[in-house]
């Protein structure tokens, strides 16, 4: 069988949304069952979709990765995650099978005709993938868990994810949250991404719009001395994270994280890739208003910019910053995915430590951030 | 780029960039209750936990989650006041840019210590359900003094860095930068002499009227 690009994303995409389909009744209906291939299906999948380049034209490769779904299947059929102990439901033990032994043979006796690409993917961003799917897995494991069992190891998960991301991060790297841990974006990236339909609101009003394209026009450094500022949108989204869990005390109700996360999945399909992210993430909007403050961001030496516009906002950055338009680093809003050093080109346009000449230059203009 | 502060929204962002972290620093002022209100004060400047308590005051309700939404807003205007009048010392130094903007660099810098304040105002919280829980004096009175000192230094770290950080990005030049940097340090002493963090006599005192309390209730 020819496997070609459109076909290897399309298998693994139905794969993923029919595991989700399995998780969904596994884990919130009363049967209360889940096999444990099923996270490592979610895993495999996540990993090939947002490496499509790589795999597609080394279809090989990627019946290796779907073998650890398949492996972790047949290993786990008598400890399955049940609400009884001892219970083994056949039924969602084939379908997990079948989940995971479909797109081992078709990948492994599949041919393709697709030519690797010239770049070769930057190894922070292929570590980028590897903690996204391995976030995602460890998410969907303790969510699973706290529904099925009715403990809550998901509480500590949650706890962690707050301390790290509201204690730790944002002042160490901003907004890298929403792009390196964020269940709902590994989502968006491997899946939503390449799901070709028309989004319920494909187009925002006017002034919504705007608003990220002049945070991303006039955030850091030199050109705007008088200070930075994100969508006020997506900073609006803060009073439903802080303000309602204040004033209704919802830390005390278990199932809130869940809800929070669950809504904001359900929600990001409506909207173009990542808009969801840019303008409405009630998560992420204290993360970028603290970003502001980051020790670390991406440079941008412009003296060496070409001005060639591979870096296309629209397309390669999933928060639609165009780098051109910034001074000397990337905005606070800026996730650091690292998508737009991968596709520059050119060398030493975006780095991680400044060009001395970039040095000099901003010391002649005042700046030194 | 003045011209971008022309959009109505961008103009409203810039009122929520002073706003969210002038509530997130003042609110675990406003949430102490009449059991907790003797463990605020040690904890926190005692007259910021009393101007919090007396705009609560002011608006009293019945209504749980009311009673919740008047507490942290109670607190959070006494933070937002702090930020005002920190604004005003940073304005000395400011001095190439309008209030508007020194207040909005002072509201964002001032994160970390919102945080701060969060996390000592939930460590307060884990020390009363410690007390209820019965645990032993020492490991009580080890918890709250030695407790928040890690995370305390953090955060003043983290602190001085975003004035940093911030100072450099938003084109604070030369002499101005050390100058806020020297603002954020008195700010800290300051906030320290106020009585931030339970010392050994106050806690002395305040163990006994805690368990108190709790027994009663």
């Amino acid at each position: 069988m020819n496997i070609t690009k459109e076909r290897f994303i399309a298998i693994n995409k139905y794969l993923i949304l029919a595991a989700i389909f399995i998780y969904l009744i596994g884990v919130f209906t009363p049967v209360k069952y889940l096999q444990p291939g099923l996270i490592f299906v979610f895993g495999a999948g996540f990993f090939c979709l947002l490496h499509i380049q790589y795999f597609c034209c080394r279809l090989k490769h990627a019946a290796h990765i779907w073998m650890f779904p398949l492996i972790m299947t047949i290993v786990s059929f008598g400890v399955p995650l049940s609400k009884e102990p001892g219970v083994n439901n056949i039924l969602f033990y084939i379908v997990t099978l079948l989940l995971s032994i479909t797109p081992f043979l078709l990948f492994m006796f599949g041919r393709t005709d697709e030519k690797p690409g010239k770049k070769e993917r930057l190894p922070i961003v292929s570590f980028r993938t590897v903690v996204q799917t391995a976030f995602f897995m460890g998410w969907a494991s303790v969510t699973s868990f706290a529904f099925i069992k009715g403990t809550r190891p998901d509480l500590f998960f949650w706890a962690m994810f707050h301390v790290a991301t509201v204690a730790l991060f944002p002042f160490l790297f901003g907004r890298v949250i929403c792009s390196w841990i964020c269940p709902n974006a590994t989502m968006q990236d491997a899946l939503f991404k390449n799901m070709d339909y028309k989004r319920p609101i494909e187009k925002l009003p006017q002034a919504i719009e705007e608003q990220s394209r002049t945070s991303a026009m006039n955030i850091s450094g030199v050109v705007d001395k008088k200070a930075p500022y994100l969508p006020f949108t997506l900073l609006l989204c803060w009073f439903p994270l802080f303000f309602t869990e204040t004033v209704f005390d919802l830390t005390k109700i278990a199932w809130y994280p869940v809800v929070f996360m669950y809504g904001l999945i359900i929600l990001s399909p409506l909207f173009p890739w990542r808009k969801m992210c840019t303008h409405f993430c009630w998560l992420s909007s204290y993360r970028a208003l603290a970003g502001h403050n980051s020790l670390w961001r991406i440079r941008f030496n412009k003296s060496k910019c070409k001005d060639c516009k591979v870096c296309h906002a629209e397309e390669v950055c999933p928060f639609y910053i165009d780098i051109r338009n910034q001074d000397n680093e990337m905005p606070a809003s800026c996730c650091l995915c690292f998508s737009c050093m991968e596709a520059c080109p050119f060398d030493g346009v975006l780095t991680f430590r400044r060009a001395p000449e970039e040095k000099e230059r901003l010391r002649a203009l005042g700046s030194s951030a | 780029m003045a011209s971008n502060y022309t959009t109505p929204l961008a103009r409203w962002a810039r009122f929520l960039e002073i706003f969210i972290p002038g509530y997130m620093f003042g609110k675990s002022w406003g949430i102490a209750t009449d059991v907790t209100v003797d463990l605020y004060r040690a904890t926190f400047p005692p007259f910021l936990i009393d101007a919090a308590e007396y705009l609560k005051g002011m608006l009293h309700t019945t209504n749980e989650n009311l009673e919740r939404l008047v507490a942290t807003s109670a607190g959070a205007v006494v933070g937002f006041l702090v930020i005002v009048v920190l604004a005003i010392v940073m304005h000395f130094v400011l001095r190439d840019r309008k209030y508007i903007d020194s207040l909005r660099f002072t509201s964002v810098t001032l994160i970390p210590l919102a945080v701060m304040n969060g996390t000592l105002s939930h460590l307060t919280n884990t020390l009363l359900e410690s007390l209820g829980g019965g645990e032993s004096v020492e490991a009580l009175t080890k918890s709250a003094l030695e407790g928040p000192r890690g995370q305390i230094i953090m955060f003043l770290v983290f602190y001085i860095t975003s004035i940093w950080m911030l100072g450099g990005r938003t084109g604070v030049k030369r002499w101005r930068r050390w100058g806020v940097i020297a603002i954020g340090i008195g700010f800290m002493v300051t906030y320290f002499a106020c009585g931030l963090m339970i010392t050994t006599g106050e806690w002395e005192v305040l163990l006994p009227k805690l368990q108190a309390a709790l027994a009663a209730h």
